[in-house]
């Protein structure tokens, strides 16, 4: 009899947990009202998720956010690909710019916001922007909550040792094009014997390469990142600043990168307006010797992110109310003053709430204007399923040259040929 | 499963006559009962999804769009792609790199500390555990950066006898080595205490009469130690194996610009590192899968040939 009661717990354990395990993907579906008043939203770590829904529960205190911080930008996207494969989704996810394509190629995932109100909206968003959730069949999956926007900081010290001008007007005229970029490096390089750029994939291909009006696909989506002007141009000028030896060789984000700014090895760094508080963060002693300059081309974007509401969203209506408060032009323009990310809205551009912005870190730099300004000259470009790939493998093969290990002359086949096999065309 | 029920059944008989055939059904049952939680879960969350690993191997598996049935084209796409044969390249050479010296370095460890006028010999074998139960993410972020070119401390040190700075993640051989070191800090002195636990089963006396007749440390390493600990170097060597064909954390987290091909040239991306790419990087799930068998097939094919070799090599009783 001892032996049949405990068989019977060990078939009950393993029969509850058998039970638990199939049913897990569709045992959320009960939870949680639809009641309009509330909804799940998934962002991502260190952007201050928190406070931007306390924010909104000041302008509607009866509505409960149930706020989730995954993790960092692409966590958050793998989470939100296993979501929606499982089922189980939340009501509204902030998505990154790089890894927007893949959803987007998938709009079915994902509610047509023109069906809550986009269309109304849509014109008050940079072109180019609202362009990269707009889906091929017209379907609009994601609002941008902000952009990058590009700039070069740079180190006013370490330019007055190498007898460069230090007033940022100046410096911008110091380049104008790309090239006139590189022939500074090489005054810095040699008046100093260090160090001018971070690296050439990031701060030039990256950068070259999001100035033209066509990418890795032609505007009727077929691919053309071998044929593009553009993309060749902007693989050459990066290979040529590497043949040039003004860069430090640090790829952005490791460890070496830190350290190297930290030390003031490199003087320049190409700089979205969300790099400057990693600058800030990384390097807090050089407060004060930083400044920042138009880029050459005058234009550039790098990141910006987008609030979606899945299609098995259950408070698909709540979301939509967040996104419309909180994403307006007004709204945009108030994050800016408080967490100084760029608005994505051109209404507020000449507002002198953004424009009076300054930050001291920066020799007080006027953020707020040289960074929108960098903004109006990009034209809307198709962004394909294969964009990241393609991006990755040409950055990769600049990288190799970079450090030493690749041949430049067969560089860009190597890319092509690499593309090629990745993308498995 | 039968013969393994038979005799505990034969062993109650007597005691316990079966006389109900309440009491017997439970017999019956019971054994499988007990088992059960292992396998029930081995099913849910081994089993299953190894097998929905083939199926989805057959199929353009997009994670949130469409599945096209593709029959082997994943896998005829696999071996002709270079990348994969390059990862696999660096997973054999990263797991040879890694495991022979820690195999070799443990086992002379092992002798060591089976000394018998060793003092403190607890606080030693203790502290060789220690970097097994440091986490793997924080090893390869410290070893990254004492491996780094040019703020690392390695770099430091032989730039203070006028050896030019090595960018070790950026080459082959470098990362390789670089990976191989953490590896092996990381098993070198759990694989010792599974040799040192074997040792101590060797009778003293052993060493003592090898001692009386004249044979010194090295002899008595070679010719009592080793033949002593050979069952125990064949699961080693098939356990190394086995993790060594999945080292993933490691090249993962050295190459910070280019986390998931462990650098512009995939210079030490290992095959699982590649499957990651793919499937959670890439989101091809189907060509990932299919990577996930290849390396399945690769293990098995492992552990069948040490398997073989051990049987092969047993030492004849005297």
């Amino acid at each position: 009899m001892k032996f049949r009661k405990v068989s019977a717990v060990v078939f009950a354990a393993t029969a509850t947990l058998s039970m638990a395990a199939c049913s897990g993907s569709s045992s959320g579906t009960s939870s949680g009202g639809s009641d309009g008043s509330s909804f799940e939203f998934w962002s991502f770590t260190g952007i201050n998720a928190k406070g931007s829904a306390a924010e909104y529960k000041k302008i509607k205190p009866n509505v409960q956010i149930k706020l989730t911080e995954v993790g960092n930008a692409q966590e958050t996207a793998q989470a939100l690909t296993t979501a929606l494969a499982g089922g189980k989704v939340p009501d509204l996810v902030l998505i990154q710019g790089d890894d927007l394509p893949k959803f987007v190629q998938q709009p079915q995932n994902f509610v047509d916001l023109r069906t809550m109100g986009a269309d109304k909206i849509k014109g008050d968003y940079l072109d180019w922007v609202i362009s990269q959730p707009t889906a091929k069949d017209g379907s609009i999956i994601g609002i941008p909550t902000d952009v990058g926007g590009m700039a070069i900081a740079y180190r006013t010290d370490l330019f007055k040792e190498a007898g460069l001008p230090t007033d940022r007007e100046e410096v911008g005229k110091l380049w104008p094009t790309w090239d006139a970029f590189i022939e500074t490096g090489k005054k810095y390089t040699a008046a100093t014997g260090k160090a001018f750029l971070d690296n050439a994939s990031t701060s030039i291909y990256s950068q070259v390469v999001n100035q033209g009006q066509e990418k890795y696909y032609d505007p009727a989506g077929n691919l053309v990142y071998d044929k593009s002007p553009q993309v060749k141009a902007a693989f050459d000028e990066a290979l040529k600043a590497v043949a040039a030896g003004i860069t430090a060789k640090q790829s952005s984000f490791t460890d070496g990168w830190s350290a190297a700014m930290k030390k003031g090895d490199f003087a320049v760094v190409a700089a979205p307006v969300w790099l400057l508080g990693a600058i800030r963060d990384n390097a807090p002693d050089t407060k004060g010797k930083w400044d920042i300059a138009t880029i050459p081309g005058g234009s550039g974007n790098w990141g910006g992110s987008f609030l979606a509401i899945p299609k098995g969203a259950k408070n698909p209506k709540a979301a939509w109310e967040y996104i419309a408060a909180t994403q307006s032009p007004q709204g945009q323009l108030d994050h800016f003053a408080q967490a100084r990310s760029l608005p994505a809205t051109p209404s507020v551009y000449k507002d002198p709430k953004l424009t009076s912005v300054k930050d001291p870190f920066f020799s007080g730099a006027p953020i707020g204007t040289i960074y929108t300004n960098s903004l109006l000259g990009l034209k809307p470009f198709l962004i394909g399923p294969d964009s990241t790939t393609i991006g990755t493998e040409f950055g990769n093969a600049i990288q190799n040259v970079e450090q030493g290990k690749g041949d430049p002359a067969k560089a860009w086949d190597a890319a092509v040929t690499n593309i090629k096999n990745a993308i498995g065309g | 499963m039968t013969t393994s029920i038979r005799p505990a059944k034969k062993a109650l008989a007597p005691s316990a006559p079966v006389k109900t055939t309440r009491a017997g059904l439970t017999e019956i049952v019971a054994p499988y009962a007990y088992i059960a939680p292992f396998f029930v879960l081995f099913a849910i969350f081994g089993l299953i999804p190894l097998l929905f690993t083939f199926y989805v191997a057959l199929f353009d598996w997009n994670p949130i769009g469409e599945h096209v049935f593709v029959g082997l084209d994943n896998f005829t796409r696999l071996l002709q792609d270079g990348r994969f044969w390059n990862a696999a390249r660096n997973t054999v050479s990263i797991w040879v790199l890694s495991t022979v010296p820690q195999l070799l370095v443990a086992l002379v460890l092992a002798h060591l500390l089976n000394h018998v006028r060793l003092r403190f010999a607890v606080l030693f074998r203790m502290s060789m555990l220690v970097p097994y139960i440091t986490s793997v993410a924080a090893t390869a972020i410290v070893f990254a950066q004492m491996f780094d070119r040019d703020y690392g401390l390695l770099n430091w040190l032989l730039g203070l006898v006028g050896i030019g700075p090595i960018d070790f993640i950026q080459s082959v051989a470098g990362s390789h080595a670089l990976i191989a070191v953490m590896i092996t800090w990381r098993w070198f002195g759990y694989t010792a205490l599974l040799y040192l636990a074997s040792l101590q089963a060797v009778p003293r006396t052993i060493y003592e009469a090898a001692a009386v007749d004249g044979a010194g440390n090295v002899r008595q390493f070679l010719h009592i130690s080793i033949p002593a600990l050979r069952p125990v170097i064949v699961f080693t060597i098939v356990t190394s194996t086995i993790y060594g064909l999945q080292t993933f954390t490691e090249p993962l987290l050295i190459a910070r610009s280019a986390p998931s091909t462990c650098g512009p040239i995939r210079q030490c991306q290992t095959l699982t590192l590649f499957l990651f790419e793919q499937g959670f990087t890439q989101f091809k799930f189907g060509y990932a899968a299919a990577i996930g068998v290849a390396l399945f097939v690769m293990v098995v094919a492992f552990a069948a040939l040490n398997y073989f070799l051990s049987t092969r090599t047993r030492p004849e009783r005297a």
